[in-house]
């Protein structure tokens, strides 16, 4: 399946030690999505293209790769 | 124990970290070059497809295009090849307390004392090249061997996946039979003083009677001659050590070709400049103002004076690099760039020898006025003041060297002393 960079608004948790923890994925149009659980948290390159902090996630339960690049995220999406 | 050092490349780097960042840019000719409208326009990398059609680093991005007229060119973004090779690096050091960068792609790891903690060599180096891989998405090819040089001309073979091993066993056969010219420090001019004796290969360059060359080329004759025989015994520097530079400086290529020293004075008050700020930045001062121009006919020649006291003021640097201009370029042929550094570089002292024969108090004047500039571009951007001058063309001096330009080559020794 082909899979397209999408750069979204993402709501986290700081813990008090410095961990990042993504709650939830802002889309464009004002929905968001819960992430239901982070499976894992590792560095890794994308398909879509750029590199950085990769969280696999459970999303309504679907598995979905969010990523933090630099100081942005983006999302290997399956829509345009 | 023999040392054990590997060299890891990242394969053309800024096309790399481009193609890492737009897959797309994987499937069509695309090249990775200066800009065009202010003329340093040469190619900087490229990708396998425009390596099809023969187009070289270091050529104009005119010659690419007409050889390729369907080439992608994208200006530079240093920012992001600082940002993803320092990643990458971050790998390295995970494996050694030695990691030694040479430029932003290149590194040296001496693995000799982690060899009790992770194992085999080549399987980590192996394991390096994954990991870079699958976590920053770059390919780079590593080289194995005792010393520097050798490990670099290792990951020059570019073997896919797995390092290639340079030993004291197989490197005569592995390593004599490349060309001169791919050893560390044996550019053009040097291939052909070696070809003037016969010299082609490394091999012939080793079995060469050391005492010859050093008649011919000095010390650096006899460097070469211990570089094609494995006698490389430079350390890897330690993580993070920072070595004070030896000299400083910028140059330019004009966006028009001067053929005047009036027209050429203003470029120099930017370079001046941007050279003073950055060894008060450095905190040093020195004694040795050189100037390095090229021809629009593509020679470069250079020139350098001593002045009498140590200096970081940009007025001073001026005086000396105008007056080294005016004495060396006649301007018959008209002068296409320009560069100015200093050298012989000493910590700027709290105490300073007065000289008789100037005037002091002007001196002091000239040195808060720079330190002043600096503050106020410090805070309100380069543009937020300017020498009236540089006014005058302004699109030949609108550059900010110190901020634009800020990714150098460096030098193998960085100040070190060879060891024969």
């Amino acid at each position: 399946m082909e899979l397209y960079k999408r750069y979204v608004d993402v709501i986290l948790r700081q813990q008090r030690s410095g961990k990042i923890i993504p709650m939830y994925i802002c889309w464009e149009n004002g929905k968001q999505y819960k992430i239901d659980k982070v499976l894992r948290a590792e560095r890794r390159a994308s398909a879509v293209g750029g590199c950085g902090m990769r969280y696999t996630c459970m999303i309504e339960g679907k598995q979905r790769n969010l990523f933090l690049e630099k100081d942005k995220w983006f999302i290997e999406s399956h829509q345009p | 124990m023999d040392r054990m050092i590997m060299h890891i490349d990242i394969n053309h780097c800024y096309a790399q970290i481009e193609e890492m960042k737009y897959p797309q840019l994987r499937e069509i000719p695309m090249a990775v070059g200066g800009h065009e409208e202010k003329r340093h326009g040469i190619i900087l990398a490229k990708n396998d497809p425009a390596k099809k059609y023969g187009i070289l680093t270091g050529e104009s991005l005119r010659e690419a295009r007409e050889k390729c007229p369907d080439l992608l060119i994208i200006p530079p973004a240093y920012d992001d090849y600082i940002y993803y090779t320092s990643l990458v690096k971050s790998i390295y050091r995970e494996y050694s307390d030695h990691v030694e960068s040479f430029g932003l792609d290149e590194a040296w790891i001496d693995y000799t004392a982690s060899q009790h903690l992770f194992g085999d060599p080549v399987h980590i180096a192996e394991e390096i090249m994954h990991r870079v891989r699958k976590e920053i998405g770059l390919d780079v090819s590593a080289g194995l061997s005792w010393n520097k040089v050798f490990a670099k001309l290792g990951s020059d073979m570019k073997v896919k996946g797995s390092p290639a091993v340079i030993t004291r066993e197989n490197y005569r056969e592995k390593v004599w039979p490349l060309d001169a010219s791919d050893l560390l420090y044996v550019g053009p001019a040097t291939t052909r003083k070696l070809r003037r004796r016969g010299i082609h290969t490394i091999g012939e360059l080793a079995q060469y009677p050391r005492v010859y060359l050093k008649g011919a080329m000095g010390a650096a004759g006899e460097m070469i001659h211990a570089f094609a025989n494995g006698e490389d015994t430079s350390p890897v520097a330690e993580n993070n050590a920072w070595l004070p530079p030896k000299s400083i400086g910028n140059s330019m290529t004009m966006i028009h070709d001067v053929s005047s020293a009036e027209e050429v004075k203003p470029v120099c008050y930017v370079l001046s400049e941007a050279v003073a700020s950055r060894m008060r930045s450095h905190g040093m001062e020195g004694d040795v103002v050189s100037v390095s121009m090229r021809s629009a006919g593509l020679n470069w020649f250079g020139c350098e004076r001593k002045i009498a006291q140590p200096t970081s003021v940009s007025m001073e640097i001026l005086h000396t690099a105008m007056e080294l201009i005016r004495g060396n370029y006649d301007f018959s042929v008209p002068m296409r760039a320009v560069g100015i550094s200093v050298s012989h570089l000493n910590p700027a002292g709290t105490y300073r020898q007065m000289n008789l024969f100037v005037n002091e108090e002007a001196r002091e004047k000239a040195r808060r006025s720079d330190l002043a500039m600096d503050e106020i571009r410090d805070m309100y951007g380069f543009d937020s003041v300017r020498r009236a001058c540089t006014l005058l063309d302004r699109p030949l001096t609108d550059f900010n060297v110190k901020d634009d330009h800020t990714v150098h080559p460096v030098g193998y020794f960085q100040g070190r002393k060879m060891v024969l």
